[in-house]
Protein backbone atom coordinates (compact mmCIF):
# COMPACT_ATOMS: atom_id res chain seq x y z
CA UNK A 1 0.00 0.00 0.00
CA UNK A 2 1.41 2.90 -1.34
CA UNK A 3 0.72 6.42 1.01
CA UNK A 4 -1.79 7.70 -1.18
CA UNK A 5 -4.45 4.59 -1.29
CA UNK A 6 -6.45 5.64 1.56
CA UNK A 7 -6.52 9.41 0.24
CA UNK A 8 -10.49 10.41 1.54
CA UNK A 9 -10.59 7.83 3.77
CA UNK A 10 -10.41 8.36 7.91
CA UNK A 11 -7.20 7.11 9.75
CA UNK A 12 -8.49 4.21 11.04
CA UNK A 13 -10.31 3.05 8.02
CA UNK A 14 -7.82 2.95 5.38
CA UNK A 15 -6.02 -0.29 4.13
CA UNK A 16 -2.64 0.67 4.98
CA UNK A 17 -3.84 1.12 8.84
CA UNK A 18 -6.03 -2.74 8.91
CA UNK A 19 -4.56 -4.71 6.70
CA UNK A 20 -1.27 -5.73 8.08
CA UNK A 21 -2.59 -6.83 11.19
CA UNK A 22 -5.48 -8.35 9.36
CA UNK A 23 -2.85 -10.34 7.55
CA UNK A 24 -0.73 -11.49 10.65
CA UNK A 25 -3.83 -12.43 12.56
CA UNK A 26 -4.77 -14.90 9.36
CA UNK A 27 -1.44 -15.87 9.72
CA UNK A 28 -1.99 -16.63 13.19
CA UNK A 29 -5.30 -18.30 12.75
CA UNK A 30 -4.25 -20.52 10.06
CA UNK A 31 -0.89 -21.51 12.10
CA UNK A 32 -3.53 -22.83 15.01
CA UNK A 33 -5.79 -24.38 12.94
CA UNK A 34 -2.89 -26.31 11.29
CA UNK A 35 -1.48 -27.42 15.20
CA UNK A 36 -4.95 -27.99 15.97
CA UNK A 37 -5.86 -30.39 13.56
CA UNK A 38 -2.93 -32.63 14.26
CA UNK A 39 -2.86 -31.91 18.01
CA UNK A 40 -6.74 -32.03 19.45
CA UNK A 41 -6.11 -32.52 22.75
CA UNK A 42 -3.86 -29.51 23.14
CA UNK A 43 -5.80 -26.99 21.41
CA UNK A 44 -9.69 -26.92 20.00
CA UNK A 45 -9.90 -26.18 16.38
CA UNK A 46 -11.56 -22.33 15.42
CA UNK A 47 -14.73 -23.92 14.61
CA UNK A 48 -15.20 -25.49 17.92
CA UNK A 49 -14.70 -22.20 19.41
CA UNK A 50 -16.55 -20.34 18.02
CA UNK A 51 -19.36 -22.74 17.53
CA UNK A 52 -18.95 -22.58 21.67
CA UNK A 53 -19.98 -18.70 21.39
CA UNK A 54 -22.37 -18.79 18.60
CA UNK A 55 -24.48 -22.29 20.55
CA UNK A 56 -24.76 -20.91 23.88
CA UNK A 57 -24.54 -16.92 23.57
CA UNK A 58 -26.35 -15.65 26.72
CA UNK A 59 -24.28 -18.68 29.04
CA UNK A 60 -20.95 -16.70 27.77
CA UNK A 61 -22.85 -13.33 27.82
CA UNK A 62 -24.14 -13.88 31.51
CA UNK A 63 -20.87 -14.71 32.48
CA UNK A 64 -18.84 -11.89 30.87
CA UNK A 65 -21.18 -9.64 32.63
CA UNK A 66 -19.93 -10.59 36.02
CA UNK A 67 -16.33 -10.72 35.44
CA UNK A 68 -16.86 -7.13 33.36
CA UNK A 69 -18.82 -6.16 36.57
CA UNK A 70 -16.02 -7.60 39.13
CA UNK A 71 -13.55 -6.05 37.23
CA UNK A 72 -15.34 -2.41 36.13
CA UNK A 73 -16.47 -2.20 40.13
CA UNK A 74 -13.01 -3.68 41.21
CA UNK A 75 -11.49 -1.14 38.95
CA UNK A 76 -13.43 2.09 39.97
CA UNK A 77 -12.81 1.44 43.57
CA UNK A 78 -9.06 0.52 43.59
CA UNK A 79 -8.98 3.61 41.25
CA UNK A 80 -10.91 5.93 43.07
CA UNK A 81 -9.13 5.15 46.05
CA UNK A 82 -5.63 5.44 44.26
CA UNK A 83 -6.70 8.92 43.37
CA UNK A 84 -7.84 10.55 46.29
CA UNK A 85 -4.87 8.85 48.09
CA UNK A 86 -2.41 10.56 45.72
CA UNK A 87 -4.14 13.92 46.29
CA UNK A 88 -3.58 13.69 49.76
CA UNK A 89 0.06 12.99 49.38
CA UNK A 90 0.49 15.46 46.89
CA UNK A 91 -0.92 17.86 50.22
CA UNK A 92 0.97 16.54 52.90
CA UNK A 93 4.17 15.41 52.31
CA UNK A 94 4.33 13.39 55.40
CA UNK A 95 1.50 11.41 53.64
CA UNK A 96 3.60 10.50 51.43
CA UNK A 97 6.44 9.32 52.91
CA UNK A 98 4.83 7.65 55.24
CA UNK A 99 1.99 5.49 53.31
CA UNK A 100 4.46 5.21 49.81
CA UNK A 101 6.62 2.33 51.62
CA UNK A 102 3.19 0.73 52.36
CA UNK A 103 2.16 0.76 49.11
CA UNK A 104 5.50 -0.61 47.38
CA UNK A 105 4.88 -3.38 49.38
CA UNK A 106 1.81 -3.99 48.32
CA UNK A 107 2.80 -3.76 45.15
CA UNK A 108 5.80 -6.17 45.33
CA UNK A 109 3.27 -8.74 46.86
CA UNK A 110 2.11 -11.59 44.00
CA UNK A 111 -1.81 -10.90 44.31
CA UNK A 112 -2.12 -14.52 43.75
CA UNK A 113 -0.51 -15.15 46.83
CA UNK A 114 -3.03 -13.20 48.83
CA UNK A 115 -5.86 -14.08 47.23
CA UNK A 116 -6.90 -16.98 49.14
CA UNK A 117 -6.54 -15.10 52.28
CA UNK A 118 -8.80 -12.50 51.42
CA UNK A 119 -11.51 -15.32 50.26
CA UNK A 120 -10.99 -16.46 53.61
CA UNK A 121 -11.78 -13.27 55.12
CA UNK A 122 -14.45 -12.16 52.69
CA UNK A 123 -16.39 -15.33 51.99
CA UNK A 124 -17.28 -16.45 48.24
CA UNK A 125 -18.96 -13.56 47.29
CA UNK A 126 -18.52 -10.38 45.16
CA UNK A 127 -16.64 -8.69 47.68
CA UNK A 128 -12.99 -10.58 47.44
CA UNK A 129 -13.35 -10.12 43.93
CA UNK A 130 -13.91 -6.86 44.15
CA UNK A 131 -10.97 -6.30 46.72
CA UNK A 132 -8.68 -7.79 44.55
CA UNK A 133 -9.28 -6.51 41.56
CA UNK A 134 -8.99 -3.16 43.57
CA UNK A 135 -5.62 -4.35 44.97
CA UNK A 136 -4.37 -4.80 41.70
CA UNK A 137 -4.98 -1.36 40.17
CA UNK A 138 -4.38 0.77 43.08
CA UNK A 139 -0.42 0.98 42.80
CA UNK A 140 -0.10 1.90 38.88
CA UNK A 141 -2.98 4.32 39.52
CA UNK A 142 -1.77 5.45 42.31
CA UNK A 143 1.96 6.34 41.00
CA UNK A 144 0.51 7.57 37.76
CA UNK A 145 -1.41 10.20 39.58
CA UNK A 146 0.90 11.08 41.85
CA UNK A 147 3.00 11.83 39.20
CA UNK A 148 0.81 13.84 37.51
CA UNK A 149 -0.31 15.81 40.30
CA UNK A 150 3.31 16.72 40.46
CA UNK A 151 3.99 17.41 36.75
CA UNK A 152 3.25 20.86 36.79
CA UNK A 153 4.70 23.73 35.03
CA UNK A 154 6.66 25.85 37.55
CA UNK A 155 5.85 28.83 35.90
CA UNK A 156 2.65 28.66 36.02
CA UNK A 157 2.56 27.46 39.59
CA UNK A 158 4.56 30.66 40.34
CA UNK A 159 1.99 32.91 38.59
CA UNK A 160 -0.81 31.08 41.10
CA UNK A 161 1.30 31.94 43.78
CA UNK A 162 2.05 35.52 42.98
CA UNK A 163 -2.05 35.67 43.12
CA UNK A 164 -1.86 33.90 46.45
CA UNK A 165 -4.30 31.25 45.28
CA UNK A 166 -4.72 28.87 47.66
CA UNK A 167 -3.42 25.45 48.00
CA UNK A 168 -7.03 24.44 46.92
CA UNK A 169 -7.08 26.68 43.88
CA UNK A 170 -3.24 25.33 42.94
CA UNK A 171 -5.31 21.89 43.23
CA UNK A 172 -8.14 22.68 41.32
CA UNK A 173 -6.81 25.17 39.01
CA UNK A 174 -3.64 23.20 38.24
CA UNK A 175 -2.57 20.29 39.50
CA UNK A 176 -5.70 18.16 38.29
CA UNK A 177 -6.24 19.04 34.81
CA UNK A 178 -2.51 18.65 34.79
CA UNK A 179 -2.65 15.34 35.69
CA UNK A 180 -5.32 14.57 33.70
CA UNK A 181 -3.00 13.06 30.63
CA UNK A 182 -1.46 10.74 33.07
CA UNK A 183 -4.22 9.54 35.05
CA UNK A 184 -5.74 8.43 31.45
CA UNK A 185 -2.59 6.97 30.49
CA UNK A 186 -3.12 5.00 33.81
CA UNK A 187 -6.41 4.08 33.36
CA UNK A 188 -5.18 2.48 30.09
CA UNK A 189 -2.99 0.27 32.05
CA UNK A 190 -5.59 -0.02 34.86
CA UNK A 191 -8.48 -1.30 33.17
CA UNK A 192 -7.09 -3.94 31.28
CA UNK A 193 -5.66 -5.24 34.62
CA UNK A 194 -8.36 -5.47 36.01
CA UNK A 195 -9.85 -8.07 33.99
CA UNK A 196 -6.80 -9.93 35.16
CA UNK A 197 -7.41 -9.32 38.49
CA UNK A 198 -11.46 -10.15 38.08
CA UNK A 199 -10.54 -13.77 36.53
CA UNK A 200 -7.33 -14.48 39.53
CA UNK A 201 -10.04 -13.63 42.10
CA UNK A 202 -12.05 -16.10 40.27
CA UNK A 203 -9.68 -18.84 40.17
CA UNK A 204 -9.51 -18.39 43.64
CA UNK A 205 -12.76 -18.47 44.92
CA UNK A 206 -14.46 -20.36 42.19
CA UNK A 207 -17.65 -22.26 42.96
CA UNK A 208 -20.48 -19.42 44.11
CA UNK A 209 -20.56 -16.72 41.90
CA UNK A 210 -20.64 -17.83 38.10
CA UNK A 211 -17.87 -15.15 35.67
CA UNK A 212 -15.58 -16.02 32.81
CA UNK A 213 -12.84 -17.47 35.53
CA UNK A 214 -14.92 -19.65 37.43
CA UNK A 215 -16.19 -20.90 33.83
CA UNK A 216 -12.17 -21.40 33.04
CA UNK A 217 -12.02 -23.94 36.31
CA UNK A 218 -14.42 -25.57 35.79
CA UNK A 219 -13.95 -26.18 32.17
CA UNK A 220 -10.59 -27.21 33.12
CA UNK A 221 -11.55 -29.86 35.55
CA UNK A 222 -13.53 -31.36 32.99
CA UNK A 223 -11.64 -31.27 30.00
CA UNK A 224 -13.72 -29.24 28.27
CA UNK A 225 -10.72 -27.47 25.94
CA UNK A 226 -13.53 -25.93 23.30
CA UNK A 227 -15.15 -23.67 26.42
CA UNK A 228 -11.63 -22.83 27.90
CA UNK A 229 -11.09 -20.72 24.85
CA UNK A 230 -13.97 -19.53 24.31
CA UNK A 231 -13.86 -18.28 27.36
CA UNK A 232 -10.49 -16.73 26.65
CA UNK A 233 -11.65 -15.18 23.34
CA UNK A 234 -14.39 -13.50 25.53
CA UNK A 235 -12.27 -12.28 28.09
CA UNK A 236 -9.71 -10.86 25.36
CA UNK A 237 -12.13 -8.87 23.90
CA UNK A 238 -13.55 -7.81 26.87
CA UNK A 239 -10.01 -6.44 27.45
CA UNK A 240 -9.76 -4.51 24.04
CA UNK A 241 -13.01 -3.55 24.87
CA UNK A 242 -12.10 -1.40 28.24
CA UNK A 243 -8.59 -0.35 26.53
CA UNK A 244 -10.79 1.32 23.44
CA UNK A 245 -13.21 3.02 25.73
CA UNK A 246 -10.87 4.62 27.86
CA UNK A 247 -8.80 5.78 24.36
CA UNK A 248 -12.39 7.52 23.18
CA UNK A 249 -12.92 8.92 26.63
CA UNK A 250 -9.50 10.31 26.72
CA UNK A 251 -10.13 11.43 22.98
CA UNK A 252 -13.11 13.19 23.46
CA UNK A 253 -12.33 14.74 26.97
CA UNK A 254 -8.55 16.01 26.57
CA UNK A 255 -8.77 17.58 23.35
CA UNK A 256 -6.03 19.96 24.82
CA UNK A 257 -3.49 17.71 25.10
CA UNK A 258 -1.17 16.39 22.32
CA UNK A 259 -1.85 12.58 23.78
CA UNK A 260 -5.30 12.57 22.64
CA UNK A 261 -4.88 12.72 19.28
CA UNK A 262 -1.74 9.66 19.37
CA UNK A 263 -4.54 8.40 21.43
CA UNK A 264 -7.18 8.14 18.72
CA UNK A 265 -5.28 6.78 16.49
CA UNK A 266 -4.02 4.21 18.78
CA UNK B 1 15.42 57.30 55.55
CA UNK B 2 12.96 57.42 57.79
CA UNK B 3 11.48 54.35 60.16
CA UNK B 4 14.15 51.83 59.22
CA UNK B 5 14.30 48.39 60.26
CA UNK B 6 17.80 47.80 61.44
CA UNK B 7 19.38 46.86 58.61
CA UNK B 8 23.41 46.99 58.49
CA UNK B 9 24.58 50.96 57.80
CA UNK B 10 24.20 51.32 53.92
CA UNK B 11 24.32 54.72 52.06
CA UNK B 12 21.23 55.92 50.50
CA UNK B 13 20.75 53.34 47.54
CA UNK B 14 20.16 54.45 44.09
CA UNK B 15 16.18 55.60 44.12
CA UNK B 16 14.68 56.08 40.84
CA UNK B 17 12.05 58.25 39.65
CA UNK B 18 11.55 61.96 41.68
CA UNK B 19 11.01 61.15 45.19
CA UNK B 20 8.93 64.25 45.51
CA UNK B 21 6.06 62.88 47.93
CA UNK B 22 6.47 61.25 51.83
CA UNK B 23 4.72 58.43 50.33
CA UNK B 24 6.40 55.18 50.19
CA UNK B 25 8.15 53.93 46.59
CA UNK B 26 5.98 51.16 44.83
CA UNK B 27 8.79 49.08 45.59
CA UNK B 28 11.78 49.18 47.96
CA UNK B 29 14.93 46.58 48.53
CA UNK B 30 16.82 47.43 51.19
CA UNK B 31 20.40 46.05 51.55
CA UNK B 32 18.63 42.28 49.88
CA UNK B 33 21.08 39.57 49.89
CA UNK B 34 20.13 36.18 48.67
CA UNK B 35 22.33 32.81 47.86
CA UNK B 36 21.84 29.79 46.82
CA UNK B 37 23.05 26.08 47.81
CA UNK B 38 24.33 25.00 51.35
CA UNK B 39 25.14 26.68 53.67
CA UNK B 40 29.23 26.18 53.56
CA UNK B 41 29.28 26.69 49.52
CA UNK B 42 26.66 29.21 48.85
CA UNK B 43 26.92 30.99 46.02
CA UNK B 44 25.34 34.23 46.21
CA UNK B 45 22.91 35.57 43.66
CA UNK B 46 21.99 38.55 45.02
CA UNK B 47 24.61 41.05 47.27
CA UNK B 48 23.52 43.54 49.17
CA UNK B 49 21.09 44.84 46.70
CA UNK B 50 18.91 48.60 47.85
CA UNK B 51 16.93 49.73 45.19
CA UNK B 52 13.99 51.85 45.32
CA UNK B 53 11.00 52.47 42.31
CA UNK B 54 8.63 55.19 42.57
CA UNK B 55 5.29 54.67 41.81
CA UNK B 56 4.16 55.18 38.11
CA UNK B 57 7.49 54.43 36.76
CA UNK B 58 8.86 52.10 34.69
CA UNK B 59 12.36 50.57 35.76
CA UNK B 60 14.54 47.80 33.96
CA UNK B 61 17.43 45.61 35.21
CA UNK B 62 19.72 44.32 32.92
CA UNK B 63 22.71 42.47 33.60
CA UNK B 64 24.30 39.26 31.81
CA UNK B 65 22.87 35.81 32.83
CA UNK B 66 23.75 35.48 36.53
CA UNK B 67 24.08 38.64 37.74
CA UNK B 68 21.05 37.61 40.13
CA UNK B 69 18.35 39.61 38.10
CA UNK B 70 15.74 37.21 38.22
CA UNK B 71 16.35 36.33 41.60
CA UNK B 72 15.52 39.92 42.18
CA UNK B 73 12.87 40.15 40.65
CA UNK B 74 11.22 36.48 42.26
CA UNK B 75 12.16 38.06 45.70
CA UNK B 76 10.23 41.46 44.92
CA UNK B 77 7.33 38.87 43.68
CA UNK B 78 6.99 36.78 46.97
CA UNK B 79 8.49 33.58 45.61
CA UNK B 80 11.61 33.83 47.46
CA UNK B 81 12.76 35.45 50.81
CA UNK B 82 15.69 36.86 50.75
CA UNK B 83 18.71 35.55 53.11
CA UNK B 84 19.03 39.63 54.53
CA UNK B 85 17.31 42.90 53.71
CA UNK B 86 13.73 43.85 53.68
CA UNK B 87 11.60 44.23 50.66
CA UNK B 88 8.52 46.40 50.61
CA UNK B 89 5.71 47.29 48.58
CA UNK B 90 3.96 50.60 48.92
CA UNK B 91 5.50 50.47 52.13
CA UNK B 92 3.71 46.62 52.91
CA UNK B 93 5.65 43.52 53.30
CA UNK B 94 5.56 41.82 49.99
CA UNK B 95 3.21 39.19 51.74
CA UNK B 96 1.21 41.64 52.25
CA UNK B 97 0.65 43.05 48.71
CA UNK B 98 0.83 39.54 47.25
CA UNK B 99 -1.96 38.60 49.21
CA UNK B 100 -4.04 41.65 48.19
CA UNK B 101 -3.49 40.75 44.55
CA UNK B 102 -0.97 43.83 44.50
CA UNK B 103 1.73 41.92 42.03
CA UNK B 104 1.35 41.10 38.64
CA UNK B 105 3.70 38.49 37.53
CA UNK B 106 4.87 37.54 34.08
CA UNK B 107 7.64 34.76 33.49
CA UNK B 108 10.43 34.26 31.18
CA UNK B 109 8.21 31.49 29.07
CA UNK B 110 4.02 32.33 28.52
CA UNK B 111 3.25 29.89 31.25
CA UNK B 112 -0.40 29.57 29.92
CA UNK B 113 -2.40 26.61 31.00
CA UNK B 114 -2.88 24.55 27.64
CA UNK B 115 -6.63 23.39 28.43
CA UNK B 116 -8.20 26.70 28.93
CA UNK B 117 -8.87 28.88 26.28
CA UNK B 118 -7.59 32.35 25.64
CA UNK B 119 -9.85 34.43 27.04
CA UNK B 120 -9.97 31.65 29.89
CA UNK B 121 -6.02 31.99 30.23
CA UNK B 122 -7.12 35.56 31.02
CA UNK B 123 -10.47 35.18 33.15
CA UNK B 124 -7.88 33.05 35.84
CA UNK B 125 -6.04 35.93 37.90
CA UNK B 126 -10.12 37.35 38.33
CA UNK B 127 -11.40 33.29 39.52
CA UNK B 128 -8.00 33.28 41.98
CA UNK B 129 -8.30 34.78 45.35
CA UNK B 130 -11.52 36.44 44.34
CA UNK B 131 -11.83 38.19 47.89
CA UNK B 132 -8.76 40.22 47.12
CA UNK B 133 -10.94 42.57 44.63
CA UNK B 134 -12.58 43.63 47.22
CA UNK B 135 -9.87 45.63 48.41
CA UNK B 136 -10.96 49.70 47.82
CA UNK B 137 -10.71 50.87 44.05
CA UNK B 138 -10.12 48.05 42.41
CA UNK B 139 -11.01 47.48 38.87
CA UNK B 140 -11.46 44.43 37.68
CA UNK B 141 -10.98 44.57 34.11
CA UNK B 142 -12.78 43.10 31.14
CA UNK B 143 -10.68 40.18 29.78
CA UNK B 144 -11.99 40.56 26.28
CA UNK B 145 -11.24 44.73 26.44
CA UNK B 146 -7.57 43.81 27.55
CA UNK B 147 -7.17 40.75 25.05
CA UNK B 148 -8.63 43.60 21.96
CA UNK B 149 -5.79 46.64 23.15
CA UNK B 150 -2.86 43.53 22.64
CA UNK B 151 -4.58 42.64 19.72
CA UNK B 152 -6.21 39.35 20.58
CA UNK B 153 -9.59 39.96 19.95
CA UNK B 154 -10.00 37.60 17.20
CA UNK B 155 -8.11 34.55 18.86
CA UNK B 156 -10.37 34.28 22.23
CA UNK B 157 -11.61 30.59 22.06
CA UNK B 158 -8.00 29.50 20.85
CA UNK B 159 -6.00 26.89 22.67
CA UNK B 160 -3.03 28.52 23.76
CA UNK B 161 -1.25 25.70 21.25
CA UNK B 162 -2.47 26.92 19.06
CA UNK B 163 -1.01 29.92 18.58
CA UNK B 164 2.16 31.78 17.79
CA UNK B 165 5.06 32.55 20.75
CA UNK B 166 4.49 36.36 20.42
CA UNK B 167 1.02 36.05 20.38
CA UNK B 168 1.44 33.62 23.46
CA UNK B 169 3.35 36.17 25.82
CA UNK B 170 0.66 38.67 24.31
CA UNK B 171 -2.07 36.33 26.55
CA UNK B 172 0.87 36.11 29.18
CA UNK B 173 0.89 40.11 29.69
CA UNK B 174 -2.84 40.59 28.95
CA UNK B 175 -3.01 38.55 31.98
CA UNK B 176 -1.02 40.74 34.15
CA UNK B 177 -2.92 43.61 33.43
CA UNK B 178 -6.64 42.19 33.92
CA UNK B 179 -6.63 41.89 37.24
CA UNK B 180 -5.55 45.96 37.35
CA UNK B 181 -2.22 45.18 40.15
CA UNK B 182 -0.53 48.48 40.86
CA UNK B 183 2.51 46.73 40.63
CA UNK B 184 3.83 44.65 37.25
CA UNK B 185 6.86 42.25 37.19
CA UNK B 186 8.34 40.69 34.09
CA UNK B 187 11.00 38.88 33.90
CA UNK B 188 12.47 38.82 30.24
CA UNK B 189 9.00 38.39 28.42
CA UNK B 190 10.02 38.69 25.00
CA UNK B 191 13.23 36.20 25.41
CA UNK B 192 11.79 33.52 23.83
CA UNK B 193 10.30 35.63 20.54
CA UNK B 194 12.44 36.73 17.50
CA UNK B 195 13.95 40.21 16.92
CA UNK B 196 10.83 41.79 14.93
CA UNK B 197 8.41 40.41 16.65
CA UNK B 198 10.14 41.52 19.60
CA UNK B 199 9.76 44.95 18.58
CA UNK B 200 6.57 45.09 17.89
CA UNK B 201 5.86 43.27 21.19
CA UNK B 202 7.78 46.12 23.03
CA UNK B 203 5.86 49.16 21.39
CA UNK B 204 2.26 47.27 22.13
CA UNK B 205 3.62 47.25 26.03
CA UNK B 206 4.68 50.72 25.35
CA UNK B 207 1.46 51.81 24.44
CA UNK B 208 -0.58 49.66 26.76
CA UNK B 209 1.29 50.87 29.58
CA UNK B 210 1.14 54.47 28.79
CA UNK B 211 -2.68 54.42 29.63
CA UNK B 212 -2.18 53.03 32.51
CA UNK B 213 1.26 53.86 34.29
CA UNK B 214 1.79 50.96 36.00
CA UNK B 215 5.00 50.77 38.20
CA UNK B 216 6.91 48.39 36.52
CA UNK B 217 9.59 46.20 37.35
CA UNK B 218 11.14 45.05 33.89
CA UNK B 219 13.83 42.08 33.78
CA UNK B 220 15.92 41.84 29.98
CA UNK B 221 19.57 41.50 28.79
CA UNK B 222 18.63 43.62 25.74
CA UNK B 223 19.90 47.20 26.09
CA UNK B 224 17.51 49.10 23.43
CA UNK B 225 14.69 47.18 24.69
CA UNK B 226 15.66 48.44 28.34
CA UNK B 227 16.00 51.73 26.98
CA UNK B 228 13.15 52.14 25.12
CA UNK B 229 10.44 51.03 27.45
CA UNK B 230 11.85 52.66 30.84
CA UNK B 231 12.60 55.69 33.13
CA UNK B 232 15.84 53.93 34.37
CA UNK B 233 18.20 51.40 33.38
CA UNK B 234 19.23 49.59 36.65
CA UNK B 235 22.70 47.75 35.52
CA UNK B 236 23.20 44.76 37.84
CA UNK B 237 26.90 42.92 37.64
CA UNK B 238 27.22 39.31 38.31
CA UNK B 239 29.22 37.27 41.17
CA UNK B 240 28.05 38.31 43.54
CA UNK B 241 24.39 39.87 41.78
CA UNK B 242 24.96 43.62 42.72
CA UNK B 243 23.81 46.87 41.08
CA UNK B 244 26.67 48.95 39.18
CA UNK B 245 25.13 51.76 38.16
CA UNK B 246 21.54 53.35 37.31
CA UNK B 247 21.16 54.78 34.32
CA UNK B 248 18.09 57.60 34.24
CA UNK B 249 16.31 57.82 30.27
CA UNK B 250 14.72 61.41 29.90
CA UNK B 251 13.01 60.47 26.72
CA UNK B 252 9.71 62.42 26.83
CA UNK B 253 6.80 60.08 26.62
CA UNK B 254 4.80 59.13 24.93
CA UNK B 255 7.46 57.55 23.24
CA UNK B 256 6.66 57.01 19.50
CA UNK B 257 7.38 53.54 17.15
CA UNK B 258 10.48 55.30 15.98
CA UNK B 259 11.79 56.21 19.21
CA UNK B 260 15.08 53.71 18.99
CA UNK B 261 16.35 55.83 15.96
CA UNK B 262 16.39 59.02 17.58
CA UNK B 263 19.82 60.40 18.41
CA UNK B 264 19.28 60.53 22.40
CA UNK B 265 18.24 56.89 21.90
CA UNK B 266 21.58 56.06 20.61
CA UNK B 267 23.74 58.00 23.13
CA UNK B 268 21.97 56.57 26.05
CA UNK B 269 22.55 53.41 24.06
CA UNK B 270 25.97 53.95 23.79
CA UNK B 271 26.18 54.55 28.12
CA UNK B 272 24.39 51.82 29.00
CA UNK B 273 27.01 49.60 26.61
CA UNK B 274 30.06 51.37 28.21
CA UNK B 275 28.62 51.19 31.51
CA UNK B 276 27.68 47.03 31.08
CA UNK B 277 31.53 46.47 29.53
CA UNK B 278 32.80 48.17 32.52
CA UNK B 279 31.50 46.35 35.05
CA UNK B 280 32.27 43.04 33.11
CA UNK B 281 35.95 43.52 33.87
CA UNK B 282 37.43 40.80 35.40
CA UNK B 283 39.03 43.30 38.34
CA UNK B 284 35.60 44.40 38.47
CA UNK B 285 33.53 43.69 41.90
CA UNK B 286 34.80 41.33 44.25
CA UNK B 287 32.80 39.43 46.61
Amino acid sequence: MNEHAGRGWPTWARPGVWVPPLVAFAVLAGAWQLYAVHNPTVIPKIQQVVSQLVDRPYFFFRNALTTIQEAVVGAAFGMGMAFLLAVLMSFVRIVERAVLPLAVILNVTPVIAVAPALVVAFGFGMTPKYVITAVVVFFPFLINALIGLRSIDPLSLDVLTTLHASRTEVLWRLRLPSSLPFLFAAARICMPLSVIGAVVAEFVAAGRTNGLGTLIVTAASLGDLKTIYAAVAVLAVTGIVFFLVVVILQAKLLTWHSSAATAANA
Amino acid sequence: MPGLAPVPHHEAGPSVGRSGAASAPAVLLRAVSKSFGPRQAAVPAVDDVTLSVETGKFVTVIGPSGCGKTTLLRIVAGLLDPDRGDVSVFGSPVGRAVEAKGIGFVPQSPALLPWRTVLENVQLPLQVNEKAHLADGRVRRDPVEVLESFGLGNVLGRRPAQLSGGMQQRVAIARAFVFDPPVLLMDEPFAAVDELTREVLRHELLSVWQGSRKTVLFVTHSIPEAIALSDAVVIMSPHPGRIEKVVPVDLPRPRGDLVETTVEFHELERQVRMEIRRSWKPEGPEG
